[in-house]
């Protein structure tokens, strides 16, 4: 059972506070949040509209700066971090997907993938071999040389995969990257960052609201106003059963009276 | 409300609409500076009758090209806006406002612009003219006597109507823009198609070499054989075609090397592997090879453009800068008067075509005459003073005063030169002058001049007097440039001549141009002189062709005052004998000369800087708008390369290579084109004297590079900022 592996800590999340707005017209966007991810975990952060889901991540992924709280990844407080050390520790330590896969238009697939690394002046062989196997792993080898343009939206949301997994990052942070997919490539993306999660060991932070897609995970939080409303937990469960248990949370969510899903 | 609004918006997107307002800004303040120019003529204290009207015409006619221009470039700005603008024309129609008040808001907010925009540019315009007055008072050599603050009228009329037309104008196209777009294409009008032009490398680099030999045969072409300006009538056609080839050759080689530059440079960075992957330089070559594929023409265009503006502004102005040097040596005296000889040509055309009965009046001179003593009139009558009919005599004024005599090189009814630059050159086995090329330099012979003339001439001016024995001789010309060194190489060579049978040497071994006018000129008044002793010359019995009288005015006397009473003398017929032989020539004050060759110069500077400036600014405004607006497409990217850990320096750097190429390209080949056309250039002037860029080229130069510069700083500050906040803006927006 993976919660009862050796749980290092990748990611501490302690009192986390966000407010918008000035005095007399406040948002508090996140209220006191605090949670953990082990290495190796798959954990997705679910909630409705305007719950705050983003936010977090923005926070947690160094975009955002948080207004109180601590975030640790892997020991280090990105909350105290300096912009400049911050792009440093983006480009070391995570690896972003999107909903739009965001590649840039005019690279190709394989430049796309090799912008980090050649962002961190990484040799030009060592980036055409690691290219090569993070693309093998995700199917992709064969559009290598092809623009986004010229590739299907699961492909490029794959290359986008590959391009967030080619620094081999502490964590990977997924901001709904199955949500402009159809149901056939969204499964195939899906499919590949659960493969990634067990065969490699990858630590990965999805941001969704969709039922499906947070079924393929270990580990759901469930966010409402600001706070963490509730935590699921896959275990041995297949996942089938485990999207209905996500299913009735969302409905009781639904239910009490905030927006629906 | 719709006020509000429009205020609003124009203060939120205050970022595109920036570009605009400088552009506008920039127009109105040139428009209005230039046209004050007749009225900085007048406080700068030039008092030349005529100049600042004929400026103030000339530079007016420039005024509707400056329209032009600006209307181009307004056009330019505005589409620029509409593109970035269209969702939000699109949301008012969605939330159900009516297509005639979005029309409204949009015409009230180009009226805000248009109204900012117009003050800003008369006040620094009104600025401006205050500082161009002493420019133009430097470029006219005076001195500001009397300077106060002015405000041109008529300047600021014409400006506004300019500027109503040119607002009409995009008003115009806005409103057809915003009734023809579909609602639909308004709101999509952010998306952009992702699908880039890729063109295969190969046939990229195949074209952008075929671009680079053609240019670099045109260049050998124009190099080889230079401008048809000195060829011969039955040539001319022919040469004027070769050169229309060659401009055809370097027009096409710019366009075909703009259009191949983006796979050139990718296949080329590419090779270089561990340049290309390397930091953001793969992002930066990608970005670029897109944005070149869709701007190659206008690429192409600016380059032409900066060609033209930086050739014709150095060359005008190094030519004003050649006569203004030499000015000095081409009016030794204070004043000069020609006297011209008939030939036996001047007389068989008036027996056949004019009057025989005049030409019978008419004789061929055998002896020069005296011009000093012939040199008396009456005052005309058509100039407006009471002086009218009253008797002039130069030896009322006239202090030292020398008559030097240029006889042909033949013998009385003779009619071969015997000694021509043609054969000097033969004789040294050397190229011909290229001015003297393909024209009949062999026909054209060269003057011949006493020596005991050349001394007091020599004398007069406080040179030493040079000692020309019977067999000797010295060759002059004031005209300086490659004629004069090739006679000073003669001389200096020992080479001998042979005047109508008699073999002589030079005397000493350089053309002493300094020395060597035979009457003042605006440009040269002796192509080449041979002096010779008198005694061989009395002997000779040789064609006389003029003489010229070369006066001081009397010590103590006021040049000015001098110059009036003798300017509007009708000379009385000068007869030998009851016959003419020859007419009275040119009357040429020294003052005239230098006041004429200040007027050209400046003359030729304002023209050259008015539209060389113009140009570059409209150059660079495009080049600028075109940034940022890629800048603005590609702000997605940024932020993507921001997210995925790249530091704000890369991406600013990156933006700053791209931006680079885009200014320095253009530069780069106009200013290689203008080079060569300037190196070509320069060697045909150079025969007139020697021609050389410095000095206000210099400082033009300077003053384009920083508005070219100034654009390109601009540029790159305002995409920086535009980076940085795409790079602000949270990605959950």
């Amino acid at each position: 059972m993976q919660t009862t592996q050796t749980a290092t800590p990748v990611l501490e999340v302690a009192h986390l506070e966000k407010v918008y707005g000035a005095l007399g017209n406040v948002t508090r966007a996140l209220n006191d949040v605090s949670f953990t991810v082990n290495r190796g975990e798959f954990v997705g952060i679910m909630g409705a509209s305007g719950s705050g889901k983003s936010t977090l991540l923005n926070c947690v992924s160094t975009i955002d700066s948080a207004t109180s709280g601590t975030i640790r990844i892997n020991g280090q407080d990105v909350t105290r971090m300096k912009q400049a050390k911050l792009s440093q520790f983006r480009r070391e330590e995570l690896g972003f997907i999107f909903q739009d896969s965001n590649l840039l238009d005019t690279l190709t697939a394989r430049e796309n993938i090799a912008l980090p690394l050649t962002i961190a002046r990484t040799n030009s062989a060592e980036i055409s071999t690691r290219v090569q196997d993070v693309a093998a792993r995700l199917s992709i080898s064969q559009v290598l040389d092809k623009y986004p343009y010229q590739m299907s939206g699961g492909q490029q949301q794959r290359v986008a995969a590959a391009r967030a997994l080619v620094t081999d990052p502490t964590m990977i942070m997924a901001d709904e990257p199955t949500g402009a997919l159809d149901s056939k490539s969204a499964r195939l993306l899906l499919e590949s960052l659960e493969a990634l999660n067990r065969r490699l060991r990858a630590t990965v932070l999805m941001v969704t609201h969709d039922s499906f897609a947070a079924s393929y995970t270990s580990r759901v939080l469930f966010i409402r106003d600001g706070k963490i409303f509730t935590e699921l937990r896959r275990g041995d469960t297949d996942r089938r059963e485990f999207f209905d248990r996500i299913m009735e949370v969302v409905a009781m969510m639904g239910g009490e009276g905030s927006d629906a899903l | 409300m719709l006020c509000k609004l429009a205020w609003g918006n124009v203060r939120r997107a205050g970022r595109d609409y920036l570009v605009y307002l400088l552009t506008l800004t920039l127009g109105v303040t040139v428009f209005y500076a230039f046209n004050t120019v007749s009225m900085q003529v007048d406080i700068a204290g030039i008092k030349e009758e005529g100049l600042s009207e004929l400026m103030g015409s000339m530079l007016g006619y420039l005024t509707y090209f400056l329209a032009g221009v600006m209307a181009f470039l307004m056009v330019y700005a505005n589409n620029f806006i509409m593109k970035r603008r269209k969702k939000e024309f699109g949301l008012y129609q969605v939330l159900g406002m009516r297509r005639g008040r979005v029309a409204t808001i949009m015409a009230l907010e180009t009226v805000i612009v248009s109204v900012g925009a117009f003050v800003a540019g008369i006040v620094l315009g009104v600025g401006l003219s205050q500082l161009m007055t002493f420019f133009t008072a430097s470029l006219f050599k005076t001195q500001i006597a009397n300077f106060h603050f002015f405000f041109s009228v008529h300047a600021f009329n014409l400006t506004l109507a300019c500027m109503l037309v040119m607002f009409v104008l995009t008003l115009l196209l806005n409103l057809r823009a915003v009734r023809r777009t579909k609602l639909i294409e308004l709101m999509g009008a952010e998306r952009r198609n992702e699908s880039i032009k890729t063109r295969n490398p190969w046939i990229a680099i195949a074209i952008f070499v075929v671009g680079v030999v053609l240019v670099g045969v045109a260049y050998y072409r124009l190099l080889r054989d230079g401008f048809p300006l000195t060829a011969t009538e039955g040539k001319l056609q022919e040469a004027m075609n070769q050169f229309g080839i060659t401009t055809a050759m370097v027009t096409v080689g710019t366009f075909a090397l703009f259009w191949g530059l983006s796979g050139m440079l990718i296949k080329l960075l590419q090779s270089l592997r561990s340049v290309y992957w390397r930091g953001l330089n793969m992002f930066t070559v990608r970005q670029l090879a897109a944005k070149v594929n869709t701007v190659c023409f206008s690429m192409g265009v600016i380059a032409m453009i900066l060609f033209l503006a930086i050739t014709s502004v150095t060359c005008g102005m190094s030519i004003a800068n050649v006569m203004n040097e030499n000015l000095e040596r081409y009016n030794p005296v204070d004043v000069s008067q020609t006297y011209v000889y008939y030939t036996p040509e001047t007389l068989d055309y008036y027996k056949e075509y004019v009057n025989p009965s005049e030409a019978d009046r008419m004789v061929l001179a055998d002896a020069t005459v005296d011009l000093y003593a012939a040199w008396h009139g009456e005052r005309k009558s058509a100039d407006n003073n009471d002086e009218a009919g009253k008797k002039v005599n130069i030896a009322d004024v006239a202090g030292e005063h020398v008559q030097i005599d240029s006889y042909l090189s033949y013998t009385l009814g003779g009619s071969d030169p015997s000694v021509t630059a043609g054969e000097m050159c033969k004789a040294m086995g050397e190229k011909l002058p290229k001015v003297l090329e393909g024209s009949n330099a062999d026909d054209m012979g060269l003057f011949v001049t006493p020596a005991s003339q050349y001394n007091k001439l020599r004398q007069m001016m406080g040179e030493e007097p040079v000692s020309i024995g019977r067999d000797q001789y010295v060759l002059t010309c004031d005209m300086g440039g490659e004629l004069g060194d090739l006679y000073t190489k003669y001389m200096a060579g020992g080479h001998t001549l042979t005047l109508d049978g008699h073999e002589l040497k030079p005397a000493t071994d350089k053309s002493d141009e300094d020395t060597a006018a035979i009457a003042n000129s605006a440009m040269g008044s002796n192509p080449g002189t041979v002096v010779v002793a008198d005694e061989l010359l009395s002997q000779l019995n040789l064609q006389p062709y003029s003489s010229n009288l070369l006066v001081n005015y009397k010590q103590g006397m006021d040049t000015t005052e001098a110059d009036e009473s003798i300017k509007y003398t009708l000379l009385d017929n000068l007869l030998v004998d009851g016959k003419e032989p020859g007419s009275w020539g040119v009357f040429i004050t020294r003052s005239e000369m230098y006041t004429q060759a200040a007027q050209m110069n400046g003359m030729i500077s304002y023209l050259a800087i008015y539209i060389g400036f113009v140009l570059v600014v409209a150059c660079a405004a495009i080049l600028s708008i075109q940034q940022l607006s890629n800048v603005a497409d590609g702000s997605r990217s940024y932020r993507v390369l921001a997210q995925i850990g790249c530091d704000d320096r890369q991406i600013r750097h990156s933006v700053m290579a791209q931006q680079a190429v885009f200014f320095l390209f253009p530069l780069a080949v106009g200013l290689a084109h203008s080079f060569v056309a300037l190196k070509v250039i320069i060697e045909l002037v150079s025969t007139f004297g020697n021609m050389s860029i410095g000095g206000t080229v210099g400082l033009t130069c300077a003053i384009f590079l920083a508005a070219y510069g100034g654009y390109f700083l601009v540029t790159y500050l305002m995409s920086a900022g535009m980076v940085q906040a795409a790079i602000a803006t949270r990605y959950s927006e």
